[in-house]
């Protein structure tokens, strides 16, 4: 089993390193401050550090308000209570706001809690539309890192380039994916497994079943492409192009629902450039529902979202393309 | 410091007239709430607020943050009237590809926050707030909202924030003007108590019904109650705030929706329509009707002048006038600047001197530190020389400028080049010296002249009407192109100054609908009378108007 680790303790640290470097980079939370470990910036920079209590609204717009000071607000609570709830403020506080050729205002929504994987808090706290409703405001960029190495390297990416950034993290410890070494772009999908049968592209928890997926597969006589979409906008179209081209297929993995999420996201760029079957797993426009961490895997069975289900998928693709 | 009370009074003028170029062009916008919040508007663009309009970012400028952004109209007009961009460019306001957006836009230069979808504003102000905190940086923040906005839970949230952080560089204004898209608030979502029964203007008047400022004062803000259309008021509220340290503060403005247009005002209708392009030179003409009241405290008893501050501010005057008389210029002897410095506590309303002294720019400086807030001097003992001294000493401490003249004077030559810089033009229409004698009827006649002469000069002040003035030749002096009225005995002398202070205005205002009966009968014939006559809705204005144009003949 490979090494587990925890991304909001990674996201925690790794905010204190940038904050270290840049005074302007300040943090604001919504009493969830200590469950986003982002507690320790407040103990080291008091004076940067402001908890605006259960105001989710008040949260994001007081973020655009220090980001249109220059200040480099880190916004964070858990996924639920960010973009379903206050999608009028990003859109119109964070995203619209544009001067002098700046697209947006320069805020960092970073959550925790994202997809059915949350688990025990139960379906009203499973924010499973969030890629959804991100995407579509203009300006916005969407991350989903896979793991504490992605945490780390796009935190400090987002901190230094100009934009309103959604970040989704997951509630539990994940699996490492990438190495040290990885170097990451935001708008470049990474190839985790080069292949030539079909393409399985994911992001966050589901990449790492695609990994197993390709895995049982590579077993089975199937080579598998699987590619680390971490950047679901800016997508990396030509990647994807590429993936159509050489393998003639594509399978999407999200813990999120399939309509306007991430499968969507690539069927877009796929049906514009280079139409090849596809398969988009992902929740099917249904709730979840509470899962204690040791019944997560059930609940995302439940859901179709498993690697056997990818590689199911895989092989179906196969059966159209012959 | 005056209050530069003329200066701000211009470009409210200027800015609202704006407003009504603006939303004509545009075809649709939101003149009602343009227009409750000019006073604040102006007062914060033209005196406090510190901007660059060549560098619209500099850092250190004062933040002005227009949370109820759909008067708009109300914003792009200030930050015209300030320089921020040529005047006429209002006209492309909601127009394709302009920078004047429906709602505020970083697109105009001078926008600070893109305001619109209500219940951010705040938010976003204590964001600015606290990161010129982190910078050390001493700029202020200042925020409008608005009374229906209140509905939004998130101001709430702001509120309770701005006090956790201590913010006291940010000021909020509440613009309370009782009226939101639907209805009047207090029956969509009451702020104060909910109305019951159709008059809301009963819940205007009893203030003990206000409440507002109760709910702020809970969240821990500083709050100052004011009548947000009174320029001396919000001007001691800002002065106060500024000094207010460890909390942020709201300046809750009682304020009237469509200010300064009878039709539009405390009409719901007029939150987000367009006026009729055939009705706006009216509005233009009544916009440059606005007149105001300044009793003369020499009238009353002079052993206890105090007394008779008070009762002229308790009678709701526009104006304290106070004659200043050496036994020089004049017979008479009245008080000087010691007494004024004296009276000056009692209230913020404007104190108007009028100094019948020989050699005024020997003592103008006193009466400045005196606390006047427009200084009126004679032209018989200025010239251009030391009326251009008197100018320049005036100007440099925000003090409005006037120029005098007796009965028997006509304007110098050497005034010419003041004229478009002048504040105030007092035409004396009594030999000056004391109090109680009757107006001299050819003053009708020279005052007519006068304003004729002045508007080909340029002239953007008011003239004052001073001598003799009572019920009986107020209309007749307004309409000759008075604009601001000294009464002495005809108010100061009567038992119930307010009562009388209301008199004057209702004659006043009725000789105005006449102007503007007429401006709309020379526009338009009978069918525009009775079109403008129309839009007045609201109480008892529609019939009062038809009687004045049966009167005059025109319906």
């Amino acid at each position: 089993m490979t090494e587990m680790t925890d991304m909001r303790t990674v996201y925690g640290e790794t905010l204190i390193k940038i904050g270290e470097e840049n005074p302007n980079v300040v943090v604001v939370g919504a009493d969830t401050t200590d469950s986003l470990k982002t507690k320790p910036f407040g103990k080291k920079f008091p004076n940067r550090f402001f908890n605006v209590g259960i105001a989710e609204a008040n949260l994001v717009s007081i973020a655009a308000g220090l980001a249109n000071e220059g200040k480099v607000p880190f916004a964070s609570t858990y996924a639920i209570f960010l973009p379903g709830r206050c999608v009028d403020q990003i859109r119109n506080a964070i995203a619209y706001p544009s001067r002098n050729g700046k697209k947006g205002l320069n805020v960092k929504m970073v959550v925790s809690h994202g997809g059915l994987s949350v688990g025990a808090d139960g379906g009203s706290h499973q924010q499973i539309e969030d890629i959804a409703i991100m995407r579509v405001i203009p300006n916005v960029n969407v991350l989903i890192p896979a793991d504490t190495i992605a945490v780390s390297k796009l935190t400090w990416i987002i901190s230094q380039i100009h934009g309103p950034f959604y970040m989704r993290m997951t509630r539990s410890k994940t699996s490492l994916i990438h190495s040290e070494s990885q170097e990451f772009e935001i708008g470049k999908g990474i190839v985790l497994r080069d292949g030539s049968d079909c393409t399985i592209a994911a992001c966050g928890i589901t990449v790492q079943m695609a990994l197993d997926a390709a895995d049982s597969l590579k077993q089975e006589g199937i080579s598998c492409r699987v590619l680390d979409m971490f950047s679901i906008k800016p997508i990396d179209s030509s990647l994807l192009e590429k993936a159509a081209r050489e393998t003639g297929g594509i399978v999407t993995c999200e813990e999120h629902n399939v309509l306007a999420g991430f499968g969507s996201a690539v069927s877009e760029v796929i049906t514009e450039t280079y139409p090849v079957p596809m398969r988009r797993i992902g929740v099917q426009d249904k709730f979840g529902e509470s899962a204690r961490d040791s019944e997560v895997p059930l609940l995302l069975q439940k859901h179709g979202i498993t690697s056997i289900n990818i590689a199911n998928s895989v092989k179906d693709i196969r059966s159209k393309i012959r | 410091m005056g209050l530069n009370y003329y200066h701000i009074l211009k470009r409210i003028r200027e800015a609202r007239k704006l407003v009504i170029r603006g939303i004509t062009a545009a075809g649709s916008g939101h003149p009602g709430g343009s227009f409750s919040m000019a006073e604040i508007m102006g007062c914060v663009f033209f005196k406090f607020l510190r901007y660059d309009p060549k560098n619209p970012l500099w850092e250190d400028r004062d933040r002005l943050v227009l949370s109820k952004g759909h008067a708009s109209p109300g914003l792009f007009s200030n930050l015209a009237v300030a320089g921020y961009f040529d005047k006429s460019e209002i006209e492309t306001l909601r127009k394709f590809e302009s920078r004047l957006q429906g709602h505020p836009d970083f697109k105009c230069p001078g926008v600070e926050f893109c305001g619109g979808s209500l219940g951010i504003g705040l938010s976003f102000s204590i964001g600015m707030a606290l990161a010129a905190r982190v910078d050390g940086k001493t700029h202020r923040i200042y925020t409008i909202i608005g009374d229906g906005e209140s509905d939004e839970g998130q101001v709430w949230e702001a509120a309770m924030t701005a006090s956790k952080y201590k913010l006291d560089n940010l000021t909020a204004f509440l613009d309370r003007n009782f009226i939101q898209q639907d209805d009047y608030t207090e029956r969509v979502m009451p702020l104060d108590e909910e109305l019951i029964g159709d008059d809301i203007s009963e819940m205007w008047k009893n203030a003990a019904r206000w409440k507002t400022g109760d709910k702020w004062r809970s969240f821990g803000w500083n709050v100052l109650e004011i009548d947000g259309h009174r320029i001396e008021q919000i001007i001691k509220a800002i002065r106060s705030v500024q000094q207010t340290k460890g909390t942020p503060s709201i300046i809750v403005s009682r304020t009237i929706k469509g200010k300064g247009v009878e039709h539009m005002e405390d009409n719901p209708k007029w939150h987000g329509v367009a006026p009729n392009p055939k009705i706006v030179p009216i509005i233009d003409l009544e916009l440059d009707c606005q007149f105001l009241i300044a009793p003369s405290i020499i009238a009353g008893d002079m052993t206890n002048l105090e007394n008779e501050v008070k009762r002229a501010a308790q009678g709701r005057a526009d104006f304290i006038h106070l004659d200043v008389m050496d036994g020089l210029f004049v017979p008479n002897k009245t008080f000087d600047h010691n007494k004024i410095k004296e009276l000056r506590p009692i209230t913020p309303v404007p104190f108007d001197s009028h100094l019948m002294i020989t050699d005024p720019v020997k003592h103008v400086r006193d009466y400045v530190e005196a606390g006047s807030d427009i200084i009126t001097v004679h032209a018989e003992v200025c010239d251009e020389s030391s009326f251009g001294e008197i100018h320049d000493i005036l100007r440099t401490n925000e003090v409005s400028v006037g120029l005098a003249i007796n009965p028997d004077t006509e304007l110098p030559q050497w005034a010419d080049k003041f004229i478009s810089e002048l504040d105030q033009l007092i035409l004396m229409s009594v030999i000056p010296g004391k109090s109680g004698q009757k107006y001299i009827e050819s003053s009708h006649e020279k005052t007519q002249r006068i304003t004729k002469f002045l508007a080909e000069k340029n002239f953007s002040g008011f003239i004052e009407a001073d001598g003799g003035i009572d019920l009986s030749n107020i209309e007749s002096c307004f309409l000759d192109g008075a604009r601001v009225f000294v009464g002495g005995s005809a108010i100061i002398g009567q038992k119930d100054v307010r009562a009388t202070v209301s008199e004057f205005r209702k004659k006043i205002l009725h000789a105005r609908r006449k102007l503007l009966i007429q401006k709309a009968h020379s526009l338009g014939g009978t069918e525009l009378v009775n079109k403008w006559i129309d839009l007045h809705e609201v109480g008892k204005k529609k019939s009062e108007l038809i009687q004045i144009a049966k009167e005059a003949g025109f319906v």
